[in-house]
């Protein structure tokens, strides 16, 4: 049984499609839905946390059904939703408190102490909110999702609006629920983080998958490593298996190779026996942006733009 | 029901650590109850106070009402609703929760206008009589809580909302039994009197204060309150799924 299941999952807004038959399934990983603004990403969170209802097809948290058995399902997961919402008027303390005691937790002061422990926020608990920084927040909030060790942890955009420093740590922690056998559905438009971080990634374009895989696999699929020497002095043709050239432009030669870490010492080696010095290399390997340029295509928004449209689904979703 | 406690603690202490929304709720109605209640020359009753403070403690739970109508709205805004509807703890307690908190809210601040008005010169009750009034303030605050907060939900913004508020509040006040007798009043405002929910609650309080038990009007409250509640659940249910 797989903590996340859809089944052609379906959501419209009057007539426009924001999920369009959505079939994934996710299990003990860090799984990230990646995709550009209105791409359909948080309107598939919503039903997932049973926030929204599908108009169309199913999904199950954990076995259990997001429309029959909403109330087993909310007792499974956690939701951060990416508005950062905690009381700037109470206490770290009293936030998580607050949703110890709401999940009916049997020792919620102890189990409150724990969660604010592992998100390194003790010596600040007692603090109100409205001193804490914006990773501190987010913080606080994976704190309150934790209080009731749920199955599956459901973060929109966790760490937008931070900077590096809090958005590297928010990622620790993710790691760790992840290895301690947490599953955690993410959405982000963040490539780099959902590069280094997940497991697998969806990319998602007008509500359907574009492309999944793991973030390495997606990357191998697109495109060869590119290495573009500078030299002086003419070089002679380079046999190296799997490296090919692609260009001259002046004293600058592009190759392309399958691994193109392991081709650079070999290209310079092969020029440089050939008495050309080689004075620069530089490798360009292909990035999740190309990935989902590539599947999404650069994409502008839908060409017509229905404000009334636009205003009935921002309705909704909040 | 489960939780309905937690979610009345957390607005109450919200509430207490801004001690300015304490303050300047107070200040209108107890404005009132001294600029108008001992400042204005009546003939038809020799302690005008007397007649005003049922009129102003149902204002003060009016006004309470009317700008908690905002809490919950702020609360789907702010997505500390969304975060609370994924909770396994029944969606329900979170509207029950802010209704309560609301009225609650309403009995604390109505309490200190009594306490004003009773320093100032109003005639002093008995305790049953006192806990008959606050049956009733409390199921009029209630009544109020419930219609505004779902007229919050219906508009769905603050500044809809606010102008709403505004239109509404003196309207309801200078229409009911508040300031005056329907035996003085123009015929024509006789008739909006009688059927304003306002004048349910102030001649509830007032015949509490002469020592009849009013039941018609108590019967009346708890009906409209009841008929309220249920279209504030229904609304409810239509912002959150």
């Amino acid at each position: 049984m797989n903590a996340v299941e859809t089944n052609s999952l379906t959501r419209y807004y009057d007539s426009l499609c924001a999920v369009d038959h959505l079939t994934i399934s996710v299990n003990n990983e860090i799984f990230a839905l990646l995709g550009p603004n209105g791409s359909g990403k948080t309107t598939t969170v919503l039903m997932l946390t049973t926030l929204l209802r599908p108009s169309e097809g199913s999904a199950a948290i954990c076995g259990h059904d997001v429309v029959s058995e909403g109330e087993e399902v909310r007792k499974r997961l956690s939701y951060v939703p990416q508005d950062m919402a905690v009381d700037i008027k109470l206490t770290g303390r009293e936030n998580v408190l607050l949703f110890a005691k709401l999940y009916g937790i049997t020792k919620p002061k102890d189990k409150t102490d724990e969660v604010l422990a592992i998100m390194d926020l003790s010596d600040r608990a007692d603090d109100l909110i409205r001193t804490y920084s914006g990773g501190m927040r987010r913080r606080l909030e994976l704190a309150q999702a934790l209080v009731h060790e749920p199955d599956v942890l459901f973060l929109d955009e966790p760490t937008i609006g931070l900077d590096v420093a809090a958005r590297k740590k928010i990622w620790e922690h993710v790691r760790m629920l992840r290895k301690n056998g947490m599953t955690i559905f993410v959405t982000t438009h963040y490539m780099d983080e959902a590069d280094q971080f997940c497991d697998r990634v969806g990319i998602i374009s007008h509500g359907s998958i574009a492309a999944l895989d793991t973030p390495s696999a997606l990357k191998a699929q697109l495109e060869k490593d590119v290495i573009t020497v500078k030299v002086s002095g003419t070089p002679g043709p380079v046999d190296i298996p799997g490296v090919h050239v692609v260009g001259t432009e002046g004293r600058e030669i592009t190759f392309t190779a399958d691994n193109g870490r392991e081709a650079m010492p070999l290209v310079a080696r092969a020029l440089e026996t050939q008495g050309v010095t080689v004075t620069s290399l530089s490798l360009r390997e292909p990035t999740l942006d190309d990935v989902f340029l590539h599947a999404v295509g650069t994409g502008e928004e839908p060409g017509h733009f229905d404000y009334q449209q636009f205003r009935t689904m921002l309705r909704r979703r909040k | 029901m489960r939780g309905i406690r937690e979610y009345i603690l957390r607005d109450m202490i919200k509430w207490f650590r801004s001690p300015v929304s304490v303050v300047s709720m107070l200040v209108m109605p107890a404005a009132w109850l001294i600029f108008v209640g001992l400042a204005l020359p009546v003939s038809f009753t020799g302690n005008y106070l007397d007649f005003i403070t049922p009129g102003i403690l149902v204002m003060t739970m009016l006004s309470s009402s009317l700008n908690g109508g905002t809490l919950l709205m702020f609360d789907k805004i702010l997505g500390f609703l969304n975060k609370f509807l994924a909770l396994p703890t029944p969606r329900e307690s979170i509207l029950f929760g802010k209704i309560l908190f609301i009225t609650i809210r309403g009995a604390i601040q109505a309490t200190i206008i009594l306490v004003i008005a009773v320093l100032i010169g109003a005639t002093i009750l008995s305790p049953v009589q006192y806990g008959m009034i606050y049956l009733i303030l409390l199921l009029f605050g209630f009544l109020m809580s419930a219609c505004a907060t779902t007229i919050a939900l219906y508009l769905g913004d603050h500044d809809s909302y606010a102008a709403f508020n505004t239109m509404i509040s003196m309207p309801l006040f200078f229409t009911s039994s508040a300031l005056m007798p329907y035996s003085v009043m123009p015929a024509w405002l006789r008739t909006i009197a009688h059927l304003n929910p306002l004048s349910y609650a102030i001649d509830a309080v007032r015949a509490a204060g002469t020592g009849t038990i009013p039941f018609l009007q108590i019967g009346l409250l708890v009906a409209m309150g009841g008929v309220v509640i249920a279209i504030c659940m229904q609304m409810f249910r239509r912002v959150t799924v």
